[in-house]
């Protein structure tokens, strides 16, 4: 049992990012029905960007700093890419994306230059002994972060008078016009929220593991744990962040010996085997159909 | 004048005319029906006026919209909804995903929060029905039900002049009725101006001022409700006063030329 707790608080940590990035992605796909395949280029600049910061400010700052950046990242590329496109047939938005993450992954290389980098100073020790077993200050950060900022969103968008305009947009955007509801500013402000919080993925994933091209690989997961959780739900999105985190540890600690490479795989086995027993994911929602 | 259309055309798609020069006004603390058949125009007009043509394909090719003497023909919806048009459009536009609180919230959104929730109690008081059920999902409400639902929403919004697309659409001629009372009883309170869109003439024209008769993206016919009642034309084809037989259709179809 001793044995295990380190691999489930690994998987903690890990999931808590996952969580974040997935809630970014499906708070956009909720508000607008736009799959934002450049979501883990999103999570790439925002690393790089805390990695600017950091050379000239303590690396809590330049994590907070990175913030706004890309709020207003977010903003324009809902602004650049993605409202010209609105009305036309959403395939033609989707397309946009992938163009914008293959134009940031080289954009990105550009600016930085391609090699691996680490970021300049360090977040404050806040590992701690439990038991038998540490807990490194990695995880707690993560869950530190990762957690309220979750969960505060969930309940902004569950019971905020913004969070009701975002959900009365995001099912009925004409209907929410003819209120007088200043739609675009508000999805706007979505894609501005969903680069925030992947910005903070990367630059935590960062912290741990430099800052590099590999992240984009990372935002790959995006897929799958928004699809576990359902699609349109932002709290499936964060709970499905940590399951697979936990499995994937889980999977590194008593599958890997026996099945060499699995823990890849993972993520992509446990989705289809959820979506046989529930089509719309853990947490999606249910459809009204009322003749 | 708190609304006036001047000679609007309104094409779909560059190429669809809905709206082949129609020109109508509506007064203050006036309720004006505007009846037709299905596909005469009449849901344009709707669209048009509340600035929501872009998202349907459409645009005005000429004439104009003002309200309140303000020039309005390519405004936004948020700002038309701000200079105080409201336009519930047909086919039941609620959020269904949303309780009718939610609902209520969303349609406030340019309330402060005291002001949101002495609204919000207005309307409860107005319809009992709606309090019971109101951390129900919309989508489950009956069709009257979710008929007084928008209207409350509709009166959030804060409205001087209310534009509502078939309201009766898919209601039980009981239920038709009690909206019609609503409609009227909530424009008379509240000094509004009405612009009913309907489909259903008789219903309409128990609770409106003036009457205009859409056919094919042109109006037919213009006049006081009492004199829609009196016109044979209206009352046979629009009212269904009597029967109408194939040679009468087509003596009609032939006058209506001129018109």
């Amino acid at each position: 049992m001793s044995d295990l707790l380190p691999y489930l608080i690994g998987g903690l940590a890990n999931g808590a990012l996952y969580g974040l990035l997935a809630l970014g992605f499906v708070l956009v796909y909720r508000a607008t029905s736009v799959v934002n395949f450049a979501i883990g280029e999103f999570l790439l600049v925002g690393a790089y960007l805390t990695y600017t910061f950091a050379l000239f400010l303590p690396l809590p700052l330049a994590m907070l700093a990175a913030l706004p950046m890309a709020f207003l990242f977010g903003l324009l590329v809902e602004r650049g890419f993605v409202r010209p496109l609105l009305g036309r047939n959403v395939v033609a938005v989707i397309m946009a994306t992938i163009g914008l993450a293959a134009a940031l992954d080289g954009g990105v290389q550009l600016l930085w230059g391609p090699d691996l980098k680490y970021l300049q100073g360090e977040l404050p020790q806040l590992g701690f002994q439990l038991g038998d077993t540490f807990v490194p200050s990695r995880a707690v950060w993560n869950l530190l972060l990762a957690l309220p900022l979750g969960l505060g969103l969930l309940w902004l968008l569950r019971k905020s008078r913004y969070g009701v305009l975002v959900r009365a947009i995001s099912e009925r955007e004409v209907a929410a016009l003819a209120l007088g509801i200043p739609t675009a500013r508000i999805l706007a402000g979505v894609w501005g929220i969903s680069a925030l919080l992947a910005t903070l993925a990367g630059a935590l994933l960062a912290v741990a593991s430099g800052v590099g091209h590999n992240l984009v690989f990372f935002g790959l997961k995006v897929f799958p744990v928004a699809i576990l959780g359902g699609l349109d739900s932002v709290g499936g999105a964060l709970l499905a962040g940590f399951l697979l985190g936990v499995l994937e540890a889980l999977s590194g600690r008593y599958l890997e010996p026996i099945l060499p490479g699995f823990t890849e795989a993972l993520p992509f086995v446990v989705v289809l085997l959820v979506l046989m027993v529930r089509p719309y994911g853990l947490l999606g929602e249910r459809q009204i159909e009322r003749v | 004048m708190i609304l006036s259309v001047e000679n609007l055309k309104v094409v779909y798609r560059g190429v669809i005319l809905a709206l082949d020069g129609v020109s109508l006004e509506v007064r203050e603390g006036e309720a004006v029906a505007l009846l037709g058949p299905n596909g005469a125009g009449k849901s344009s007009l709707v669209r048009a006026v509340a600035g929501l043509l872009p998202k349907f394909e459409g645009r005005v090719l000429d004439g104009h919209v003002r309200l309140f003497g303000q020039e309005a023909t390519h405004l936004d919806p948020v700002r038309i909804t701000g200079l105080g048009l409201t336009a519930v459009l047909e086919g039941r536009p609620l959020f269904r995903y949303l309780t009718p609180v939610e609902n209520l919230v969303a349609a406030g959104h340019r309330l402060s929060s005291r002001e949101l929730k002495e609204g919000m109690e207005e309307v409860f008081a107005r319809f009992p029905r709606l309090y019971e059920r109101r951390h129900e999902q919309a989508g489950y409400l009956s069709g009257g039900e979710q008929q007084m639902l928008l209207l409350g929403m509709a009166l959030l919004t804060r409205p001087k002049v209310l534009v509502v697309d078939e309201p009766s659409l898919g209601l039980a001629p009981k239920l038709v009725e009690e909206v019609m009372r609503t409609l009227d009883a909530l424009r008379k309170e509240k000094g509004l101006s009405l612009l009913l869109v309907e489909q259903n003439a008789r219903a309409a024209l128990a609770i409106v001022d003036r009457v205009y008769v859409l056919e094919r993206g042109r109006v037919v016919f213009e006049g006081d409700a009492q004199a829609a009642q009196e016109d044979q034309d209206v009352m046979e084809f629009y009212l269904g006063k009597e029967e109408v037989g194939f040679r009468q259709a087509k003596r009609y179809r032939r006058r209506k030329r001129w018109v």
